[in-house]
């Protein structure tokens, strides 16, 4: 799904060089539910933006779905974004002048599908967060949970084979929070590939793969005990981190 | 797409009306002094008889002796004296011609239904009529035996027939032209609609005559000119028939040419006369010049539109350009504003090319109401002049044309405007506004 080989990126200024991201190199499965930590500046946002072709990188390569995207231009890349990749942000982002329908039909229209398939898809996307009935509603109308709901809504209503979602629950409450990671779950087990960027080791141990950030490297989980394990967590490996 | 433009367009107006208000006004004040003048210089420039005017020469004759000038560009007098213009009308070489000069009566009915109107009148050829289009409303052109036998014949434009005559088809009614007792052969409506094409000499956006009679009654009944004379040679004038026999120029003659060949053998006829001519004395010089200018040359020769008009147009688009300088600084900040907006769109499929022109859609719309807008402060700007200036009331129109060049002038101005707020608003980074947004 996702393969990236010695991915860097450098951010110049005047001044200063900075290496967000250096020789990063990961695979990502069809199907697979990563959650990405690490500490605040270390690269994960930056990962996320590559991943989702709204940065270029420096050098390296990257491919997704075997297209390689370093050699697309931007027409092309957003209209591959588009096509196979799913968006949900820690601030929701959604656009406050939209109702949910509207906002929930923004990738749609972008991909130009006819209007009653779009009419099918954003109301089966709205059903599936709860938000059926607030179609007409303006997400200022909406709590910080219900409106990640709808953001969840519009990154599924393209039918996204990638889910890229960036701290989904750092803007919630707990409960709120595990609705969210909930629909994620059940997003994944329906066949899509959802790699989540989070500060919190509880949602993180939640994903079947985690991978952790640091310097803009993936952390060398062989540090801490033996080769990398699918089955590791982000708290496991934090505290094996702990105790080397 | 479009439709989606124009909603998105729609609400963002809605979310900033204030700020939409302001540019569609500065827009609307740009267009509406642009397509005032505009407008104006429309109408002065416009082809008057665009049917026929490659066909309609305008004759000038160099009849001046060698060393004597002319205050014109090329050195020819605009008239002709009147006894050229006698032996061209009566050679008649042309498919149509008309000799012509602006004269003036007190025009009354002989009774005390009417007090006498004191106003011009056209002494010219029967063929006059054909040739510059005039459409009658009754009757006719007065016949070639009347034009030949000098006989008293008029024709009246149809405000003049129905001040004197009220409704009623007046052919065959008499009209008085001071003492001289007239019959009214034919009613036309006005020979022309701004610019007094044919005789540019006295104001070329006078409104035409409203009287016109045979040619050969100057002579006859001794018809002094109402427009200009001008002569070259030191002579004896004191008679009338002096007068006609002179080297004064105060004639103007249109020929009809209807092809080529027809203006070949025109020219050859021309030389001919000439040469004629320089035998016994007149056109005395080694290459006597003559002209023939079609309606559109005739109007550019003689500055229909001076170089002041021209000027203020110039500077009314240099005002547009202030105004949409105001615009893009407005639309700039207003895109800007957006942008977090547009880095969530970009981030769900739209690619700079979608959002470049839906921020050029919206630049449009607003090109287009100020466009709208702008049309009827045009109309309000160009009643004032109409109100202000008589000598502009046929020139102070917005025609068709106009009417819709002026949308047009105003979407391309505000698209031209926000082309760079758009530009910059799309290059924006997405992955920067959606982390700070």
């Amino acid at each position: 799904m996702i393969k990236m080989n010695n991915i860097n990126k450098v951010y110049q200024t005047e001044m200063v060089q900075t290496h967000a991201l250096r020789d990063f190199n990961l695979e990502v499965e069809q199907g697979e539910f990563i959650a990405v930590t690490g500490p605040s500046g270390s690269g994960k946002t930056t990962f996320l933006n590559i991943a989702g072709m709204l940065e270029p990188f420096s050098s390296g390569t990257y491919e997704l779905d075997g297209i390689d995207v370093g050699k697309l231009n931007d027409n092309q890349r957003a209209d591959l974004r588009n096509q196979k990749i799913g968006f949900i942000f820690q601030g929701f982002n959604l656009i406050p002048d939209l109702n949910l329908y509207e906002n929930v039909e923004v990738p749609l229209r972008y991909r130009g599908i006819k209007s009653a398939e779009r009419r099918k898809r954003i109301e089966r996307c709205l059903e599936l967060v709860g938000l059926g009935a607030r179609a007409k509603h303006l997400p200022q109308q909406l709590s910080g949970g219900q409106q990640q709901r709808v953001a969840i809504a519009r990154a599924l209503a393209g039918e996204p084979r990638f889910l890229l979602a960036d701290e989904p629950t750092g803007n919630l409450d707990s409960l709120m929070a595990r609705q969210v990671m909930e629909i994620l779950e059940e997003i994944n087990r329906e066949g899509a590939t959802i790699v989540m960027v989070t500060h919190d080791p509880e949602l993180a141990r939640r994903a079947p793969r985690n991978i952790q950030v640091v310097d803009g490297q993936l952390a060398d989980f062989s540090l801490y005990q033996g080769a990398p394990n699918k089955e590791q967590t982000a708290g496991d490996i934090a505290a094996r981190a702990a105790e080397a | 797409m479009l439709w989606y433009y124009v909603d998105l367009s729609w609400r963002s107006f809605k979310r900033t009306p204030l700020v939409s208000a302001l540019m569609v006004i500065a827009i609307a004040i740009g267009i509406g002094i642009t397509m005032t003048t505009l407008s104006v210089y429309h109408m002065m420039s416009a082809d008057p008889i665009p049917s026929k005017s490659e066909q309609l020469f305008a004759l000038q004759l160099q009849t001046m002796d060698e060393g004597e000038g002319w205050f014109t560009k090329d050195d020819i007098p605009y008239q002709l004296t009147f006894k050229d213009a006698q032996r061209l009308m009566t050679d008649a070489k042309g498919d149509a011609q008309a000799a012509m000069v602006r004269t003036g009566f007190a025009v009354h009915l002989g009774d005390e239904s009417n007090a006498p109107k004191l106003m011009d009148a056209r002494a010219t050829g029967r063929d006059f009529f054909s040739m510059f289009n005039a459409q009658f409303i009754h009757g006719g052109p007065w016949s070639q035996s009347d034009e030949d036998n000098a006989v008293n014949k008029v024709v009246l434009e149809r405000s003049l027939s129905e001040e004197l005559f009220g409704e009623t088809n007046p052919v065959g009614k008499t009209v008085f032209l001071d003492k001289f007792l007239f019959e009214v052969v034919g009613v036309i409506e006005p020979v022309t609609e701004h610019t007094k094409y044919y005789d540019l000499n006295n104001g070329s956006f006078k409104r035409p005559e409203r009287v016109f009679y045979p040619f050969s009654l100057v002579k006859e009944l001794e018809i002094g000119t109402w427009g200009n004379s001008n002569g070259w040679k030191r002579e004896m004038v004191t008679t009338f028939k002096q007068r006609l026999d002179s080297e004064i120029v105060w004639i103007q003659y249109w020929v009809q040419l209807d092809s080529p060949e027809s203006k070949a053998n025109y020219e050859q006829y021309l030389k001919g006369y000439i040469q004629e001519q320089q035998k016994i004395g007149r056109f005395a010089r080694k290459e006597p010049k003559y002209s023939l200018r079609d309606v559109n040359q005739w109007m550019e020769y003689n500055e229909v539109v001076s170089e002041d008009n021209k000027i203020l147009v110039l500077l009314s688009f240099m005002f547009l350009a202030v105004c949409l300088a105001n615009i893009l600084g407005l639309l700039l900040a207003k895109f800007m504003r957006r942008a977090p907006e547009v880095g969530v769109r970009r981030a769900l499929g739209a690619s700079k090319t979608q959002v470049f022109f839906q921020h050029l859609v919206e630049v449009g719309l607003l090109g287009l109401f100020g466009g709208l807008l702008g049309i009827l402060l045009a109309q309000l700007c160009l009643w004032g002049v109409r109100e202000s200036y008589s000598y502009y009331s046929a020139l102070a129109k917005m025609d068709f044309l106009m009417l819709a060049s002026a949308p047009i002038i105003a979407i391309v101005a505000c698209i031209l405007a926000g082309l760079l707020p758009a530009w910059q608003v799309c290059r924006t980074n997405p992955a920067y506004y959606l982390k700070t947004q």
